[in-house]
């Protein structure tokens, strides 16, 4: 995929704070980036030096290889959806639509025809003449992003356009926006905090911290392959377990844990033996049973709570030396509390972490 | 529902003094001010007897013996020299020929050595029913004589409603002196006070509060402390002229005050509070990425602002131009004393007429036009007010 | 970068029109000299001497501290009471009585004074003190009705309610809870009508008598027929008690914004 957007390290300063810090990330042509990190971690800057908001405080944004820094946003040709729509509450449905067209001089009747075209798209070819007032959340943002789409931009910025939405209209946004991204080819950065969001909707994502990008990658890859303990811990939930490095044979460690147990576990980076590390075990991916079966990894542990919760059981264990939380399928049968078990996993479902 | 009933008595007897309170020395005193204008009760005190006889007359028929008599001693009765001659002028105003028929008759009755049998024997005037029509109307206690000279206009010698000679015609002058200085105040005030509102909007913390302490403390600090600070800045040797002088920007000193120059300088100054406090409360209200919006639709800054800006905050800028505009039609201090005479305003023809000449008629006819004006006004300012979305 | 210097300039010399007249009438105050122009000869207190001592000014100070206490006390006892009253959302007529109300700051001075002249005239009240400060009391009390009726409803109901259902009766409910959480309304009402009062002219221009000048009505002729710097110790004291006024005000709001 040919690389379009350039973010070459960007460093952006609020007087003495440091919002930014000397990041690179490049975005290729049509695909889906979304940026992920807690609420203050510099996504919504970083979204708004693209579109030209803000100046970065040193460093360069290139767009199909030539530098934008200096550019007015009015020039950039980005469609922007703000979290809270910013329609414009003066103008109709439509209004709102043409206004990136009449921007541009297209002529009275092509504009009509785009507006209503657009419009289509978005299921709102009823509500033309409504003000954004009279519509309800999910339409407005309906709006907003046909508004973002209908001139065409070479790159579409979203800021958690689907934060206001509520749990049901989001998920089918999320559809909704994921479907016109490949059938238009668009460009998108998605800016979230909601994981399963980014998860769901992006070719890429990537975790944000501090005004750093921790790890960027496919949803598989920071899900199955969290780089730092950060990763492991936004994205989804994980068991981290301390322990010491033994060995490191290619792609796989032995890990000691403190009880004395010692796991085989994939890597993330390069570590040494006798460096202390993580390790992070998805719950989900823990088996229990009452014999000690042929896993490579076995842990003996004591159920010390379990919780059905409908779509999974989720299951409370303990030893000396850590907890463990294993989430396990409709069908599992039930552990009550006390019962002595054997929690399993292959290597390749937990990770080394660097702390 | 006995309780809500008891509710509401405890409610009216709380509003009660203040409505009595505002009926009493409020409304009252503008309607007696309005009741100044049209009222014109002088013939009537002259001539009690006539009016009693006369409301029988059919306004045709040759004059009876007894509005004859009735005239007679009214006439004979009277005291007050000036007061009759008010009443002739008013009667010969409406029938030409009064001023000689009045005087033949005044000294015919005065003569005690062989009184006239009755009005038709001094002269054959008193025969006609056209005088006796003239005086019939000037009996009456109501007069539109006031209001029409408030405007330039009187009735001539058949009753029509004509202009005034140029010589009486001052009053339109200077209701069109008020309203064009008014809105030269509100042109004023909108150019420094709409940007200065939108300043004030895009800033926070201390550099917003600096701006919005600007406009409060002139608000708050006394009206008269403030045209008293301008009297004395303006001044051929006040602080502006001798800035000016030390910069080398002019020689001699600049006539600021008792001019338009002065007067619209101090207006503005006391006014733009009312201009920027409205815009700002409207500003307020529109969300912060609209503007961010439009750029990154295609909109370069300025049409940003025709489009997006200018429309959402034009009900600001109509309700603070409103509100500069309805104080400025009735100022009085200001323009009293940083004001040449060519500068009086409305308010200060008003105070002159019924503090100078003791002219209440004119002051009550004046008074009307500007309560009327500044109702309207205000009737418009509220309707515009009142659909303010977002206002509790 | 331009477009911010801009900016900067025009807000820069925005607030100095709207501040600097105030600030530059200040040190005039304290001139011996005479006449007032800059620059000063030499310090002196003699023009805040002459404001308490010659018999004019010290009869205005004294007129406006009485026309002011009455007004501040009739508007914020009428004022008050129409506010609790206009609470009553059945009240008939509540939204034209409330415009009643608030008219005065609208009708021109000059034409409510013509009125008012023709009116206490006829009861005899003219050059009066009674006179003077009902004319006040009718341009203060909107300023008390604006400031109580604010306060009276940002009160939440249920805290009344919650009163009521604790076992306080009405006027045990006024009394405890209604009253004081209002309070810092009615105190910033009262401090506004004080102020309009003091500041008022032209009404006291048709209604006062000689006996009756109020310092304001004694600035007003001082600037019109003898200007003197006896007119910026005035404005000095004026500024001074504004800024206090100020203050009290904003804690008055301050105190209302911490009870929400
Ligand atoms: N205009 C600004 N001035 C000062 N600080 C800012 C400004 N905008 C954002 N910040 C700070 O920058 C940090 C990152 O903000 P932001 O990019 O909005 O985070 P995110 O979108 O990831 O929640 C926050 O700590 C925020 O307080
Ligand atoms: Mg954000």
């Amino acid at each position: 995929m040919a690389e379009f957007i350039r973010f070459d390290r960007i460093t952006k300063f609020y007087g003495p704070l440091c919002v930014v810090e000397n990041l690179d990330l490049g975005i290729g042509k049509g695909e889906f980036v979304s940026l992920l990190g807690p609420s203050g971690s510099g996504k919504t800057t970083l979204l708004m030096m693209l579109a030209g908001f803000e100046q970065p405080t040193s460093g360069a944004i290139l767009l199909d290889g030539t530098a934008i820094n200096g550019v007015p946003t009015h020039k950039r040709d980005m469609g922007v959806v703000f979290q809270s729509y910013a329609l414009f509450p003066h103008m109709s449905v439509g209004e709102n639509i043409a206004f990136p067209l009449q921007m541009r001089g297209i002529s009275k009747a092509e504009i009509a025809e785009r507006v209503k075209r657009a419009l289509d798209m978005v299921q709102l070819s009823a509500f033309a003449d409504r003000r954004p007032s009279q519509l309800s959340g999910g339409q407005q943002q309906r709006v907003a992003l046909a508004r973002a789409l209908v001139f065409e931009p070479r790159v579409v910025l979203m800021d958690e356009p689907l934060g206001a939405l509520d749990k049901q209209l989001r998920e089918q946004m999320q559809l909704d926006i994921r479907d016109l991204h490949r059938r238009l080819g668009l460009t998108i950065v998605f800016v979230t905090h909601d994981q399963s969001e980014a998860l769901t909707m992006s070719d890429r994502v990537a975790v944000f911290n501090k005004g750093k990008i921790e790890q960027i990658g496919t949803p598989r890859q920071v899900y199955d392959e969290p780089a730092t303990r950060f990763v492991a811990e936004f994205i989804g939930e994980t068991n981290l377990v301390e322990g010491v490095v033994e060995t490191v044979q290619g792609q796989e460690a032995t890990v000691r844990l403190a009880s004395g147990a010692h796991i085989v576990s994939a890597l993330s980076g390069a570590v040494a033996s006798g460096q202390p590390v993580y390790l992070s075990i998805r719950p989900e991916r823990v088996d229990l049973s009452e014999t000690r079966g042929d896993a490579r990894n076995v842990l003996e542990m004591e159920v010390t709570d379990s919780v059905y919760q409908g779509d999974h059981l989720r299951v409370q264990l303990e030893t000396a030396a850590h907890p463990l939380i294993a989430k396990l399928g409709r069908r599992s049968r039930e552990f009550p509390p006390g019962t002595k078990v054997f929690a399993a996993f292959s290597a390749g479902d937990c990770r080394v972490i660097a702390p | 529902m006995s309780a809500r009933s008891s509710r509401t008595g405890r409610s009216l007897l709380l509003v009660a003094p203040l409505l009595l309170f505002l009926i009493g020395f409020f409304v009252w005193p503008l309607f007696s001010m309005m009741s100044q204008a049209i009222s014109d009760p002088a013939v009537l005190r002259l001539l009690p007897k006539t009016a009693e006889v006369i409301g029988d007359w059919d306004r045709k028929s040759p004059p009876s013996i007894a509005m004859q008599t009735a005239l007679t001693d009214d006439l004979k009765a009277v005291g007050d020299d000036q007061a009759l001659g008010d009443m002739v002028r008013r009667l010969n105003s409406a029938r030409s020929g009064f001023r000689t028929l009045m005087s033949k008759t005044t000294s015919a009755l005065q003569d005690t050595a062989n009184p006239p049998a009755d009005l038709v024997s001094i002269d054959k005037r008193w025969e006609k029913p056209e005088f006796w029509q003239a005086i019939a109307d000037a009996l009456s206690p109501l007069t539109d004589r006031n209001l029409l000279a408030a405007v330039d206009l009187g009735r001539n010698a058949s009753g029509q409603i004509a202009h005034l000679p140029a010589d009486q015609s001052v009053n339109r002058v200077i209701l069109a002196r008020t309203f064009w200085i008014a809105a030269l105040v509100t042109f004023t005030c909108t150019c420094i006070g709409f940007p200065y509102a939108i300043i004030a909007a895009s800033l926070s913390g201390w550099k917003r509060d600096l701006m919005l302490g600007a406009v409060l403390l002139p608000l708050w600090t006394s009206l008269l402390v403030r045209t008293a600070a301008w009297f004395i800045l303006l001044q051929e040797q006040g602080l502006i002229n001798d800035l000016l002088r030390g910069l080398g920007l002019i020689d001699a000193p600049l006539a600021l005050i008792f001019n338009r120059t002065g007067v619209i300088i101090a207006m503005t100054h006391v006014l733009l509070p009312f201009m920027v406090l409205p815009i700002y409360s409207v500003l307020i209200t529109i969300p912060e990425n609209l503007m961010p919006a439009a750029a990154s639709l295609g909109a370069p800054p300025w049409r940003a602002f025709l489009r997006v800006l200018l429309p959402l905050s034009l009900r600001g800028v109509a309700s603070g131009g409103l509100l500069v505009f309805i104080s400025a039609i009735g100022y009085y201090i200001t323009p009293a004393l940083i004001g040449g005479p060519g500068d009086q305003m409305i308010s200060s023809i008003i105070a002159f007429y019924a503090t100078g000449s003791a002219n209440w008629g004119m002051a009550g006819a004046l008074g009307m036009v500007l309560l009327v004006a500044t109702l309207v006004l205000y009737s418009v300012y509220a309707r515009f007010s009142v659909d303010e979305p977002g206002r509790r | 970068m331009p477009m911010k210097l801009a900016k900067f300039t025009f807000a820069s010399l925005a607030i100095l029109f709207l501040v600097a007249p105030l600030i530059a009438i200040l040190p005039l105050a304290f001139t011996s000299s005479v006449i007032l122009t800059y620059p000063i000869p030499s310090w002196s207190l003699r023009w805040f001497e002459e404001l308490f001592t010659a018999d004019a000014w010290r009869r205005a100070i004294i007129n406006s501290l009485i026309v002011g206490s009455g007004t501040t006390l009739l508007a914020t006892v009428l004022g008050t009471a129409a506010s609790l009253g206009l609470r009553n959302r059945l009240l008939l007529f509540r939204g034209s009585v409330r415009t009643l109300f608030l008219l005065p700051m609208v009708v021109p001075a000059v034409v409510l004074g013509v009125g008012m002249q023709v009116l206490l005239a006829r009861f005899g009240l003219t050059n009066s003190y009674a006179g003077v400060i009902i004319a006040h009391t009718v341009v203060a009390v909107p300023f008390v009705v604006v400031s109580v009726t604010g306060a009276l409803a940002g009160i939440d109901e249920r805290v009344e309610l919650a009163a009521q259902s604790l076992g306080a009766s009405p006027a045990t409910v006024f009394c405890r809870v209604t009253l004081p959480l209002a309070m810092p309304g009615v105190l910033s009402g009262a401090v506004l009508a004080f102020a309009t009062s003091l500041d008022e002219v032209v009404l006291t221009l048709f209604v006062a008598g000689p006996n009756q000048r109020t310092l304001a009505r004694q600035m007003f002729s001082s600037i019109r027929e003898n200007i003197s710097p006896a007119i910026a110790a005035a404005a000095f004291l004026f500024i001074a008690a504004t800024i206090l006024v100020g203050l009290a005000v904003m804690v008055f709001r301050s105190m209302l914004a911490k009870r929400r």
